[in-house]
């Protein structure tokens, strides 16, 4: 496991005179473009000369694409964090390979996916920890996963009861709760179902002190560019007159609308979208 | 394209936001009205099925009827109904309970946790929901609404799961730990299996690194699930099933909005392990009988590329459905913010599939 960091050249950077958070969480219903805002923020962070490092979390890893838009990034799996996290606890990387290969610890690990979900979590804030000047952008599972990632270490923290898994558990939720650690990125296409699940899922995890979120909407025609000058056929005229009436019933929950785009390069697309993801930090 | 024959189990995945949800309720409706008895069951934890037909998340757990007169546009004629049910490990284990008599052991706090529902458990549970519904037999569809993404793979590995979880020689080992198990089985070389399992070694370290009460409340959890073995390991049996073109449809849902084919292409891989290869890709949100109609001879360039760049995401997926899947059906985007609206449509296009044929 090795972190990717591409150099940049400061020349063309505009220094980013605002403090930035110590993890993004970019969450939402699955194909709302996660994986795009995500990799757009990372390189939005770093062409501003912020050590950033993107994670994918639900996705694997898309290491040609990250390398072709100079994203750094690093590889982390549940499994491999499971394993560091218990040979630290044991003192030994050989008892705790030992441990993650017997039948019984492995076949209770996939029944419990709160367990793998908990650790990695603790894991990235660990590097976070270590690391002071740097950020984390994770690419996470869609909401409904999202809250189960969050809400595994205050259930576990209440089986547990006592011990050093559970100090454990209390270090990683005194970092979430430190200012600028942790905010959420809930992104949502531009309809009411999307829009009310990501609202859901910001009440949700406001009862986990989780409080800084925000809901973004993503792939609407409405802002496309050039698109409001047009005279457009029917159909295109009222999916966005559908869009703007979901906006306008929503006005207060939404942070940020992100534009359709018209070409399907995906490295146009986070290319394009990177350089308005200032409005996200 | 031949008609669409209802079947025992009708699997909706997919990829997130792309209508699964709408489409299964959609579905039911539209079985509903052909007189088959229906059960919708969403396993989604993001649980939009409640925002679709108005359940209440108290609720959750419990099989709901839903009356045809709930939507107004489809069938209106008739009278039916269908059932409906958001999935809730906590009473799924329950229920699994009450038919064993072993309820008892489920009343332990690691239980009580990890059943909440977003503990995790969701998929796996699920799994046993189902299988219990099919033995009860009252439904003549059983239709899913599964999670999105690998989540969704998760649910199908199920059954793998639960089987490797119960290997015999667990209980063996919490015999050995002067715990009472049930059911009395003796083995041969049981201290190799000890060893291999790694039980002890494990149940020793999390006694150093937990509260004393911990330990004792994790091997009576275990013993709890073990005692409902059986049940646990009847629903293999289902997964079997999935493999045969009569018992059950897989519909695998996607929308041009997302591009999303790469992801398809994992998720179909791996399930093709599972799953019969008659198989539907359903193209959802699908704008081509707009963009058919939409003529732009004498539009702007900007327009004219706009045209083109949307029926080349719709073309690239269609290439993509055609060339991977058995069957292909589309569903028009419907132009209008209410689910009910959605459910409706749908369910018309459904009707219109069957017809074809």
């Amino acid at each position: 496991m090795k972190d990717h960091t591409p150099n940049y050249s400061s020349q063309h950077s505009i220094p980013l005179n605002k403090d930035i958070k110590k993890l993004y969480v970019v969450t939402g219903k699955g194909g709302v473009g996660k994986t795009t805002l995500s990799m757009a923020l990372t390189k939005y962070l770093a062409e501003n000369e912020r050590k950033v490092l993107y994670i994918s979390f639900d996705q694997p890893l898309n290491e040609a694409l990250c390398q072709q838009l100079n994203i750094p990034f690093t590889d982390l799996t549940i499994h491999r964090s499971a394993e560091l996290y218990i040979g630290k606890k044991l003192n030994s990387s050989v008892v705790a390979s030992w441990v993650m290969k017997t039948p019984f610890f492995l076949s209770l690990f996939n029944m419990i996916p709160g367990l793998g979900h908990m650790i990695y979590l603790g894991h990235i804030i660990n590097k976070l920890e270590k690391d002071p000047n740097l950020s984390i952008i994770l690419d996470s599972p869609s909401s409904g996963h999202a809250l189960t990632m969050f809400e595994s270490s205050f259930n576990f923290k209440e089986m547990f009861g006592e011990g050093v898994l559970v100090k454990d558990i209390v270090g990683m939720h005194n970092f979430l709760q430190k200012k600028n650690a942790l905010k959420v990125l809930v992104s949502c296409l531009p309809t009411a179902m999307a829009i009310h699940e990501g609202q859901e899922l910001k009440t949700s995890l406001h009862k986990y002190a989780i409080a800084d979120i925000q809901i973004m909407v993503n792939d609407a025609f409405l802002k496309t560019p050039h698109l409001s000058e047009a005279v457009l056929p029917e159909f295109l005229q009222k999916k966005i007159d559908l869009e703007k009436e979901i906006l306008n019933e929503n006005e207060s929950s939404i942070q940020f609308v992100f534009p359709h785009l018209l070409t399907l390069e995906k490295q146009i697309i986070i290319q394009t979208l990177s350089t308005q993801m200032g409005a996200l930090i | 394209m031949s008609s669409i024959p209802a079947k025992k189990i009708e699997l909706f995945c997919g990829t997130g936001g792309v209508g699964k949800t709408t489409l299964s309720a959609s579905r039911a409706l539209y079985l509903a009205s052909q007189d088959k008895k229906v059960l919708l069951i969403t396993i989604d934890p993001a649980r939009r099925l409640k925002e679709i037909l108005n359940l209440q998340e108290e609720n959750s757990g419990n099989i709901e009827t839903i009356p045809s007169s709930f939507f107004t546009g489809f069938a209106d004629d008739k009278e039916f109904s269908f059932d409906a049910l958001l999935m809730s490990p906590a009473k799924t284990l329950a229920r699994m309970g009450e038919r064993h008599d072993t309820t008892q052991g489920f009343d332990n706090p690691i239980i009580k946790i990890l059943t909440r529902p977003h503990g995790g458990m969701n998929e796996i549970l699920a799994i046993i929901e189902v299988q219990q519904q099919l033995q009860e037999n009252i439904y003549d569809c059983i239709i899913l609404d599964t999670p999105p993404g690998k989540h969704f793979i998760d649910f199908l590995q199920g059954t793998e799961k639960i089987r490797q979880f119960f290997d015999k020689s667990f209980i063996d080992i919490f015999k050995f730990l002067g715990k009472p198990v049930k059911q009395e089985q003796t083995s041969r070389g049981f201290l190799s299996l000890l060893i291999k399992s790694g039980v002890k070694k494990l149940l020793s370290f999390l006694e150093k690194v937990t509260g004393k009460n911990f330990v004792d409340s994790f091997i009576d959890a275990i013993i709890a699930l073990y005692n409902n073995k059986d049940s646990f390991l009847t629903a293999i049996s289902f997964q079997n099933q999935l493999k045969e073109k009569t018992f059950s449809n897989w519909f695998l849902v996607t929308s041009v909005e997302q591009q999303k084919t790469g992801e398809a292409e994992d998720m179909q891989k791996t399930a093709s392990r599972l799953m019969h290869d008659d198989n539907f890709m359903a193209i959802n949100k699908s704008l081509s009988p707009y963009l058919k109609s939409w003529n732009t001879d004498h539009a702007t360039p900007f327009l004219k590329e706009l045209k083109t760049s949307m029926l080349s995401r719709e073309a690239i997926l269609l290439e993509y459905a055609k060339n991977n899947f058995e069957n292909t059906i589309d569903f028009p985007e419907i132009l209008d913010n209410s689910p009910g609206v959605h459910v409706v449509e749908l369910a018309k296009r459904w009707s219109q599939l069957n017809d074809q044929q």
